[in-house]
Formats: C-alpha cells, structure tokens, sequence
C-alpha cells in the first residue's frame, strides 16, 4: 500500500506545480477600505487601524510584506513579514496599532504591500483625524450662596462637542471641606454633539474650592477634564430674616423682663426659632428661653424672656436662633437698650424668700389659733 | 387674758360685750389708727426716700418734704381707713336692719384695728427688705421719672417678697375681721349671722381685689 500512498502524493505535487498561476502585478489589488478605532484620536491615543484589500484579477497575488508607516500617526505593532498569495476575488484586512503623536489634524501614515518577485509594492494613504478637543462640563445650577453646613444642589452638564462619541462618561467631584452625595455619577456614553446632566448635593464645611472631574474612554484611552466651582460664602437672598420689633422692656424682680414680637422678614422659612437674652444678659426663671416654632415668611409671634444684668450694663442682645430646612443653625442678634429708664433690682440671694414664708406660716398659724380661740370662748 | 388689749384679740365677744355697758369713746381706737398710722409712715417714708433718689440732683432739694408728705399722709390714711371702714360697716348693717350709733360702730370698728399694729410692723420690716433690694437710676427728666415709678411698681408687684407681704397683710384683715365680727354684733346689734355678713360682704371684696393684685392680673 506504501508505494501506491507515494504515487498519489507525488503526482499532486506535480499537478500542483503546473497548475500554478505566475504571480499577478499590483494593478489587480486594491484597498478597499480602512478603518480607525476610535474614529477620531486624540494626541497620545492609541487606536486601531484596519486595512482591507482585495484581489480584483483574476489570478492569485503573492504579497510578500505589508507595512505601515508615517509621521503624526505612528505605528505601535509589527508589520506583516509575510502575507502570502491572495486568491482572486478574494480580501484580506491588516490590523495595526497606531499612536497619535503630531498635533490637531488629519495624518496620512502609509500603508505598503510589497509584491513577491519584482512586481512592485502598492501605496496607499490611510487619513487619520486627530483632534484634542475634550469634553465639556459646566455648572448649570447652584444656589445664590453658599453657607457653611447647608446643604446646596449642583446640576453640571457634561457635554461632547467631539467629532465622534465618548464612552464611560462620568463626573467625579473632589476636593476639601465638603461633603458630597453621589460621591460620583456616571453618564454613560455620549454620542457626538450630546450630553448628560448629574446633580450633586454638597454641603461645605468652610469656603472651599470643588474640582468636578470628567472622566471618559475615546477608545481605550481615558481622558479627563475639570471643572472648577469655588465655593465662597455669601447672604443667601431668600433666606429667613428673623427681625425682633415693639419691644418692651420692664424690670422686674432680680431682673428684667422684655417683650416683644419676632417676625420674618424673608423669604423662606424659619424653623425652631428660640429667642434668648444673650451675655452679658444672664437669663433667668420663668423664660431663660422662648420657643417660637416655626416662622414662614411674613409670619409674626411675640415672645418674652427674662433676664438679669449687672448694674453697668446699658443693652443686651437680644439673641434669635433658628435653622432652615436643611436643619443648619443660624442666629440673628438684636441690641435692646435697658438705659436709665429702667429700674433694675439689686440681686437679691437666690430662690424664695424663706424666712418672709417662715414668718407668714406663723402668723398664719398665730392668727387661726387666735380666732379659733375667739370663737371657742364666746 | 381677760383685760385689755389681749381680750380684744383672744376675746373679743366677751370684750365688746363689757363695753356695750360704759359709754362710747373714741380715744383708744384713735390711739390705735394712729399707731397704724405712724407705723404706715414708717413704709411711706422708705419708699418716698426712693423715689426721691430718682429725682435730678436740682430737684434733690425737694426730698425731705416729699418725705414728709409721706409720712403725714400715711398717718392721715390711717384715720381714714378706721372711718371708711366704720363707715362702710355702719352702711352694710344698715341692710340687716342693725341698731347702734354710728360713734359706737367706729369705736369697735377701731378696736378690730388692733391686730394692724402687728400687720403694720411686719409689713413695714418686709417694705424695708423690699426696698432696701433697689437701686434707682437718677432720671434727667420727667418722662424718665414717671417711667422709673411706674417700673418701680411693677417690680414692687412681682417680687416675691412683696407678694409674701401682701398674703401677711390678708392674713391681718382677716383676723381683724373676726374682731370686727363681733364689734357688730353688740355695736349694731346684730345675730352672728349678720355681723359675719356686714363684715364678711365688704372685707372679702377687699381680700379678693388683694389677691387679684398680687396674682398680677390687675
């Protein structure tokens, strides 16, 4: 059986041999496309360059090289060595690497095949667009004013006016002295001439600068962009403005007692509103404190506190403490004049005064024994 | 303790009883209004030597006399309220059909002033430690002194100390009204029932417009 295996193999290869076709020139191969990933690069980038071709003649094509090079856009991988014979009809894709180095524009690296036995090479430019351009962000909205410890929501708007689409899109906020809930958010893909919008909840602790990061993918390139919001303290326009008025002050007994009216003079609202004497005012019994509650805007109460002073002390504050919605505390202070006009008291030592109720239990007791005498002898 | 002025006090049917037999006599009950009289002048001379301190210091002058003023008004209140008192005691019997002369309803009237010595003497210790408690700003003009004055009485009213006075006081009339009960008894010849009345109707007023004061709802 051995010899008749040998026969067969050796008349194939002899059948091989003559039916092979002389090699075609390169007028019958053609580049029929080239594609980039990502579409567009950007400097430093590296992307994916595919190549294809095919055999347009009728006989097959020995190719033995295909390379690329170029300046601007520059090739990362090997070129192909050897490529082969290509059949007619058919096609072939290369793939390479490549790595935008120039600057902004459109780069023509070269792609070359060289033709097996003399027959030349085929050149052909492959266009490549490079553009720097990132991804936008801007703060769309954000409160008149920051405040220590209130809380702020901060819309930022993530736009891509590249020529081609991000992926991976997503906004991480950063920096010191605040909070900020999400911790990031994520956008997703944006195609080109789109945009997501994220909203951020970010209470500071002191003034501050917040560094909201864009970070995206162009092709497997990450890239990121900042934007800057400095977080500057200032009167919020439309917060609660508690004004005390029609204040009454009046000494009393081991101090003074002032009352008055406490009203809300802006534009939102004020919650556990408490009204003080504050120092050098020492408050005392029956109203060290006086809750009003809450306060909506153009909403009066009155209240009243009481207090003791030394002899020297010609004003007090008058302290008014509330917080917003948020539950960030603030006061509002009101000087009240206690001039000569008012009679203060000498403090008296603390409390009742125990011996006047000692003495007036015994003449109570003196008196009922009196009577009941008086009566028991008629 | 069955002589007099412990039998006025422990006593007092069987007091007014013996006097019904002499005639009347106004002596021992004027002794007794002046007594609470100058007793009073004591606590009007305190408070008006306050007042005087609030006064500018070209007014300052005009002290003593104020002080002055005080003290013979207190004396002169003390007249007063004995025949106000007897006075009103003489009306309200007069519903109950009582019978006696007006000069015998102020003696006993008078007689039932006594325990106001002692009412007089606590509350003016009490005005002392009141008053003693103040220190009054000198004022530059009057709307400032009529200020100071009328926080002057608010302080009076809401102190303690004040109010402890003002229950001493009630307790006082009270016991001074048991006196009076039956000083018109005899005096206006009354029963028990009546007496308590007369007594009862206009001190009891009296006692509750006190409280309203001191309860500062007035």
């Amino acid at each position: 059986m051995k010899p008749f295996y040998l026969l067969i193999i050796s008349l194939l290869c002899a059948v091989a041999a003559v039916a092979a076709p002389a090699s075609a020139g390169p007028a019958d191969i053609t580049v029929t496309s080239s594609s980039l990933d990502p579409t567009v690069l950007m400097k430093g980038d590296t992307g994916t360059l595919t190549v294809a071709i095919q055999n347009n003649g009728a006989e097959t094509v020995a190719i033995r090289s295909a390379r690329l090079y170029g300046s601007g856009v520059v090739p990362l991988s090997e070129s192909y060595a050897s490529v082969g014979e290509i059949g007619a009809g058919n096609s072939k894709t290369f793939t390479f690497t490549v790595r935008a180095d120039g600057g902004e524009g459109t780069f023509y690296p070269i792609f070359v095949l060289d033709f097996r036995d003399g027959a030349g090479s085929l050149r052909y430019p492959v266009p490549v667009q490079v553009e720097n351009t990132p991804l936008s962000a801007s703060v769309i909205e954000k409160p008149d004013a920051f405040a220590a410890g209130r809380t702020a929501d901060i819309t930022v708007r993530v736009g891509n006016p590249r020529p081609n689409a991000a992926s991976g899109v997503q906004v991480i906020p950063q920096g010191t002295n605040f909070t900020v809930t999400p911790t990031s958010a994520f956008i997703g893909a944006l195609a080109a001439d789109g945009s997501g919008t994220v909203v951020f909840n970010l209470t500071p602790t002191a003034e501050t600068t917040a560094t909201f990061q864009v970070v995206w993918r162009n092709g497997i390139n990450t890239h990121t962009a900042d934007l800057a919001l400095p977080i500057v303290f200032g009167e919020d326009k439309r917060q609660a403005d508690p004004v005390i008025t029609n204040v009454e002050v009046t000494p009393i007994a081991g101090g003074y007692r002032i009352v008055g009216d406490v009203m809300n003079a802006g534009l939102e609202s004020a919650r556990s509103v408490l009204v003080t004497p504050g120092a050098p005012a020492t408050p005392t019994d029956p109203f060290r404190v006086y809750v009003v509650g809450t306060l909506d805007p153009d909403d009066i109460s009155t209240f009243e506190v009481t207090f003791k002073a030394d002899a020297g002390v010609t004003e007090v504050p008058v302290v008014v403490e509330y917080r917003d919605d948020d539950g960030n505390r603030y006061t509002a202070t009101t000087l009240v004049g206690i001039d000569s006009a008012a009679a203060p008291l000498e403090e008296r030592d603390g409390g009742l005064p125990v011996a006047g109720i000692v003495v007036v239990a015994l003449v109570a007791l003196g008196i009922a024994g009196a009577i009941y005498y008086s009566w028991r002898r008629t | 303790m069955d002589t007099g002025f412990l039998r006025v006090l422990l006593n007092p049917g069987r007091f007014f009883e013996a006097r019904m037999q002499d005639e009347p006599s106004l002596k021992i009950p004027a002794l007794i209004a002046l007594v609470i009289g100058l007793i009073g002048a004591v606590s009007a001379a305190l408070a008006a030597n306050l007042i005087v301190g609030i006064l500018p210091a070209e007014m300052q002058a005009f002290g003593p006399i104020m002080v002055a003023f005080s003290v013979v008004g207190a004396v002169i209140g003390g007249f007063l309220t004995w025949i106000v008192y007897g006075f009103v005691f003489y009306l309200f019997s007069m519903v109950f059909k009582g019978q006696g002369d007006l000069k015998r309803t102020l003696e006993f009237t008078g007689y039932g002033f006594l325990p106001q010595v002692f009412g007089g003497i606590i509350g003016a210790v009490f005005s002392y430690q009141i008053l003693s408690g103040l220190t009054i700003p000198a004022a530059t003009s009057p709307e400032q002194i009529a200020e100071i004055s009328e926080n002057l009485a608010s302080i009076l009213v809401t102190d303690p100390l004040a109010q402890i006075a003002g229950l001493a006081s009630i307790l006082f009339l009270i016991w001074s009204a048991n006196i009076w009960i039956f000083g018109m008894k005899y005096a206006r010849n009354l029963s028990t029932r009546d007496a308590a009345l007369t007594v009862g109707i206009p001190v009891g007023l009296f006692i509750l417009y006190t409280l309203v004061t001191l309860a500062g709802w007035l």
